[in-house]
């Protein structure tokens, strides 16, 4: 019996190649498309560094709770209680950072999240309950239970803190910028104030992902290619994913699979609480509800991305791009109606190409109505620019997610010895 | 038989979290001095029994809800009342239930915080015909005309004037001419406060510019409770030139004075004196001053006129400027050298000669 992993290729190599070509080269033409736009219609907030290091803020909270799902769900358990594991982290990180600083704080946001992943290992994994019922349940309790410590140590102390927030968290983390480029001489910052095509808009994107990072930021950055390695360059990576692909062929080749998915479950809780942790750490304090549905667009992001750790990274990339648009400048969001008309112009032409006439025929009707929309309305309703990044997310995915393909085994209720 | 065993688990799952959760959301504090929530009052104190129901945020928000709280607080000093304090759960979906439960024990009157109590005090009111009910910064006419009951009473403020009064104070400070307001949720309560502040920054400097933006929209109640929207968006407006900002957000308000504290720039806070209760001093440093909704003296007034029998019901009592019923904040200091303005325009309005918008 062989373990059916990955769809066999016949030169692995050369496959990764072109295929990291073609992201780059997407990512080049997105950026050309970017800095098209922004001279076009005059909207510097599209590539201009606040807008980026608000793209980070708002990016990466989302990318960790993806992280989370990417490993329960390689392992084959779908992990929907994201949301409360990332309350529960959010809480762990008030109530620690305020008594001992902020890298206690993400110490005890991994630990509260990683409790709720083991809650859900124990009721998925162990006693085979459905795993959407888990996850809700996971969801309700975390708010019941954060509101319930809230008042244990909180009501009636002086510590600063009520019913509903922690007091402020005690200190910050240190934080870095690139030498000379976005600190100091400042020399990207400067290029952005010029306003050259193409050389301002990458100084400005440059500089807003590289001043004033949170070493914590940094950290989590790294987390995504760390998880990349592990789940797809080592035994354990390989094993962990088995158990969501074939958790019964993962079995009889020896693979302890109850066991992996409670690591990969563990994981997963712990990377939700320190995305709560990374929210926290935005206003320093601890909130009630401020994670707003954070996890479940953690969990579409993911989905998103493939069940891949660069595909969920883009797509937290593309949501926290979107929010922070429109936050910063809510004029700016009216120029991305002449991005996505741009856009649609290209699928026409694909799909012309490629002989279907009828996709081509709506694109291309789609193109036409956004580019008269753009030159007739100067400032979108207020409705509409807050469902944005809601609105960019899901015509990206309708557009670029037909091939997705989650783990074959994944949702299923796995028990040892039994048959599917 | 496994399958019966997950079946049982999920199900102690599921309540267990309700249960947690129903837990947690009562929270029911009796006056020290008299131990047992119904005990029998003795011959001193008042036999009242006041219900308080929290808006969504609770008691321990440094704001809104505290302030109802110091108003109770006040009232149990007067007149020895017995009360309740009750919280609904995060999203709101128990606020009918709270209130029913209030006045099925028999608590009267029966206080609710917040619009948020709108959907269902109307009901709750008709339920409880004999049961006095009060509700802060809810009216007692309905959007279609209709009355939420002879038996209900709006307890109303005018934030468009305190907030005309804070729009006052930010152009007389501001240095480049440029200033924000932060909304928590686009209705037509923010609406009002971003309505008087413009007109009164207006009234000192016609050609100031005022960035004005929400955090969420009408439906999306989560821009009263996240601080990193708040901040992002105060960030945008201090990177685009405005040195004070001025936030009418609830608990999102706390990134805005982060904000303000990173790049070295002022905020204003809203309806309690946010300088007293934020707990910090580099941020206490950023609040230039709060724009006061009493809602303490609300509360107490309203339990004094109970206590009297003087409550009429069926109407909304409104606390303006002239009842100082809303107002600035002088802690800190920082506006002292503009007092003589602000009381100019506060007179100018109480007479009637400045009639400040309440839509924008």
């Amino acid at each position: 019996m062989t373990l059916a992993l990955e769809k066999p290729a016949p030169a692995p190599a050369a496959k990764t190649r072109t295929g990291r070509g073609r992201i780059w080269l997407i990512l080049a033409v997105i950026f050309v498309l970017l800095a098209v736009v922004r001279a076009v219609a005059s909207q510097p907030a599209l590539t201009s560094s606040s807008t980026f290091s608000a793209m980070l803020i708002l990016a990466v909270p989302i990318g960790m709770a993806a992280l989370g799902g990417l490993f329960a769900e390689r392992a084959g358990v779908v992990n929907i209680g994201l949301e409360g594991m990332m309350i529960l982290g959010t809480w762990g990180a008030g109530w620690a950072g305020y008594q001992w600083g902020p890298f206690a704080a993400v110490i005890a946001a991994a630990i509260f999240g990683a409790l709720g992943g083991l809650l859900h290992a124990v009721a998925t994994v162990t006693f085979g309950v459905d795993h959407i019922v888990s996850g809700v349940a996971i969801n309700i309790l975390a708010e019941g239970i954060a509101r319930f410590l809230s008042e244990v140590v909180y009501a009636g102390g002086d510590s600063g803190g009520g019913v509903t927030q922690s007091p402020p968290i005690k200190g910050d983390a240190p934080t870095l910028s690139l030498p000379l480029l976005s600190s100091g001489p400042d020399l990207l910052g400067d290029l952005e104030s010029k306003r050259w095509f193409l050389l301002s808009d990458a100084a400005g994107i440059l500089r807003g992902l590289t001043s004033g990072l949170s070493v914590i930021v940094i950290f989590a950055l790294l987390l995504i290619p760390f998880s990349w390695w592990l789940l797809w360059r080592t035994a354990f990576g390989l094993r962990l994913r088995a158990c969501g692909e074939n958790p019964w062929a993962a079995d009889s080749l020896g693979v302890p699979v109850y066991r992996m998915k409670y690591f990969a479950l563990l994981i997963s809780g712990s990377l939700a609480g320190i995305g709560g942790a990374l929210l926290v750490f935005v206003a320093n304090i601890y909130r009630e509800g401020q994670t707003g549905g954070r996890g479940f667009i953690g969990l579409a992001a993911m989905i998103f991305g493939n069940w891949r750790p660069g595909g969920l990274a883009a797509g937290a990339g593309l949501f926290g791009y979107a929010d922070a648009l429109q936050l910063r400048s809510q004029a700016a969001v009216t120029g991305l109606l002449l991005l996505v008309a741009i856009v649609l112009v290209g699928v026409t032409v694909w799909q012309t190409r490629k002989g279907k006439l009828i996709q081509a025929g709506i694109a291309a009707v789609f193109a036409v109505g956004l580019f008269l929309l753009w030159l007739t309305v100067d400032q979108l309703p207020s409705e509409f620019v807050f469902f944005t990044p809601h609105l960019t997310t899901l015509l990206v995915l309708s557009l670029a997610s037909q091939r997705l393909r989650m783990p074959a085994a994944d949702g299923l209720r796995y028990r040892r010895g039994e048959d599917k | 038989m496994r399958r019966t065993r997950g079946l049982s688990l999920a199900a102690a799952l599921l309540v267990g979290s309700l249960t947690l959760a129903a837990c947690a959301e009562d929270s029911s504090n009796t006056d020290p001095d008299e131990p047992g929530g119904g005990a029998a009052p003795t011959s001193e104190v008042s036999d009242v029994r006041v219900g308080l129901a929290f808006d969504v945020g609770g008691e321990g928000d440094k704001s809104f809800n505290d302030s109802a709280v110091a108003g109770l607080e006040l009232a149990i000093e007067e007149f020895g009342i017995t009360e309740q304090r009750v919280s609904p759960n995060d999203d709101g979906s128990n606020r009918a239930e709270l209130l029913s439960q209030l006045a099925e024990q028999g608590f009267n009157p029966v206080i609710a915080v917040g619009f948020a109590y709108d959907e269902v005090i109307a009901t709750v009111a008709a339920d409880f015909p004999d049961t006095t009910f009060a509700q802060v910064d809810g009216s007692n006419a309905v959007f279609d005309g209709t009355s939420k009951g002879p038996n209900h009473t709006g307890l109303l403020f005018a934030e468009e004037q305190g907030s005309f009064l804070a729009g006052v104070a930010a152009a007389l400070k501001s240095q480049t001419g440029t200033i924000g307001f932060v909304g928590g949720v686009e209705i037509g309560l923010i609406q009002k406060f971003e309505a008087g502040y413009v007109a009164g920054a207006t009234a000192v400097n016609p050609d100031i510019v005022v960035d004005v933006q929400y955090i969420s929209p009408a439906g999306d109640f989560s821009g009263f409770g996240d601080p990193a929207r708040g901040k992002i968006l105060a960030q945008g407006m201090y990177d685009g030139g405005a040195d004070i900002v001025y936030h009418a957000a609830g608990g999102s308000g706390l990134g805005v004075f982060q904000a303000a504290s990173e790049s070295g720039t002022l905020a204003i806070g809203v309806d309690s004196d946010q300088y007293e209760t934020i707990g910090d001093p580099a941020l206490q440093e950023v609040i230039m001053t709060s724009m006061l909704k009493r809602v303490d003296v609300a509360v107490s007034e309203f339990i004094s006129a109970f206590i009297d029998g003087t409550v009429e019901g069926g109407t909304d009592i409104i606390y303006d400027l002239s009842v100082d019923g809303v107002g600035l904040s002088t802690s800190g200091g920082q506006i002292d050298d503009i007092q003589a303005d602000i009381d100019g325009f506060k007179q100018q309005i109480i007479d009637g000669e400045i009639t400040v918008p309440t839509t924008p």
